[in-house]
């Protein structure tokens, strides 16, 4: 889909601060996953790349959940005593 | 009686040298252990950095995502392209665009129907080949079409960045050296999700 020109991935510069607004779009770019896609599709992905790219990312995405929730489980707050073992 | 004379020799030879060593003061480096340690500390250390940015600055960096919530006046909206900047409404703001890739950067001055006025390259700057594209010779060709626009008695634009290289960064840095006010910065990179099929890949 099109996007009207100069109102999508566009930022404005503030006080003359051209690095820190280049600093916001790129990393807006960066975040969508646009900058990736673009610099994937300069070359053909042969099949088997494309089959190892999605393994290793299914891999990752399933390590990055538990990862999170063992976080979660060691950060969490709800405990009648916050720190077990103290006296 | 000829080894022994081979000998002696040899003896004077080493102990010349090793008072030339002397001499210069050079000590003898035993780097293994200091090394070893070393990369210890790096891989903590690049375990505390941030990641690095493949192309361009500020691209991995996601932590500073509050700012994007609290600043909504560095978006445009719906008024945008009536906003004046310099009495001139945003809309019919001269174009700066700037075509960056790995091997060159061309930028052009467009009016707001997007007319080509001023073009100026890497190439046409003086740097040829493989300086082309680096971002120093970006910067440079930046700096003369920024003063060429002034003198055209231009001074307000707004920028639309196209590719990623080296020259991304510099080019709009150089544009704003030489004395022009950048409104804002857009990005136009063509990036599709179901492309044709792109060419085959380099071989290493």
């Amino acid at each position: 889909m099109r996007h009207a020109s100069f109102i999508a991935r566009t930022v404005f510069v503030q006080n003359n601060d051209v690095e820190a607004a280049c600093r916001v779009l790129n990393r807006i770019l960066g975040r969508e996953g646009i900058l990736e896609q673009y610099r994937r599709t300069r070359f053909f992905e042969k099949p088997f790349q494309f089959r190892r790219r999605i393994n290793f990312e299914k891999c990752k995405a399933i390590y990055n959940e538990d990862m999170d929730r063992k976080i979660q489980f060691v950060l969490r707050k709800n405990r009648t005593e916050p720190f077990p073992g103290n006296p | 009686m000829f080894s022994k004379q081979i000998i002696s020799t040899f003896q004077k030879f080493t102990s010349a040298q090793s008072g030339l060593i002397a001499n210069h003061n050079v000590r003898s480096l035993f780097l293994t252990s200091q090394r070893q340690r070393e990369v210890v500390d790096r891989r903590e250390m690049l375990r505390s950095v941030p990641k690095l940015d493949e192309g361009s600055a500020g691209e991995k960096a996601f932590e500073v995502d509050a700012l994007i919530h609290q600043k909504t006046d560095i978006f445009p909206d719906a008024d945008t392209p009536n906003r004046l900047f310099n009495g001139i409404p945003f809309k019919n703001l001269p174009i700066m665009n700037i075509r960056v890739s790995p091997n060159n950067t061309i930028i052009t001055m467009t009016d707001d129907k997007g007319a080509v006025k001023l073009l100026r390259s890497c190439g046409i700057e003086g740097f040829k080949n493989t300086r082309k594209g680096t971002n120093i010779a970006a910067q440079a060709t930046a700096i003369t079409i920024g003063t060429k626009v002034l003198e055209r008695g231009i001074k307000t634009v707004r920028v639309r960045v196209r590719g990623l290289g080296p020259g991304r960064m510099s080019a709009i840095k150089g544009l704003q050296m030489s004395g022009l006010e950048i409104v804002s910065i857009t990005d136009s990179t063509p990036v599709s999700w179901n492309p044709p099929r792109p060419r085959k890949a380099k071989k290493l």
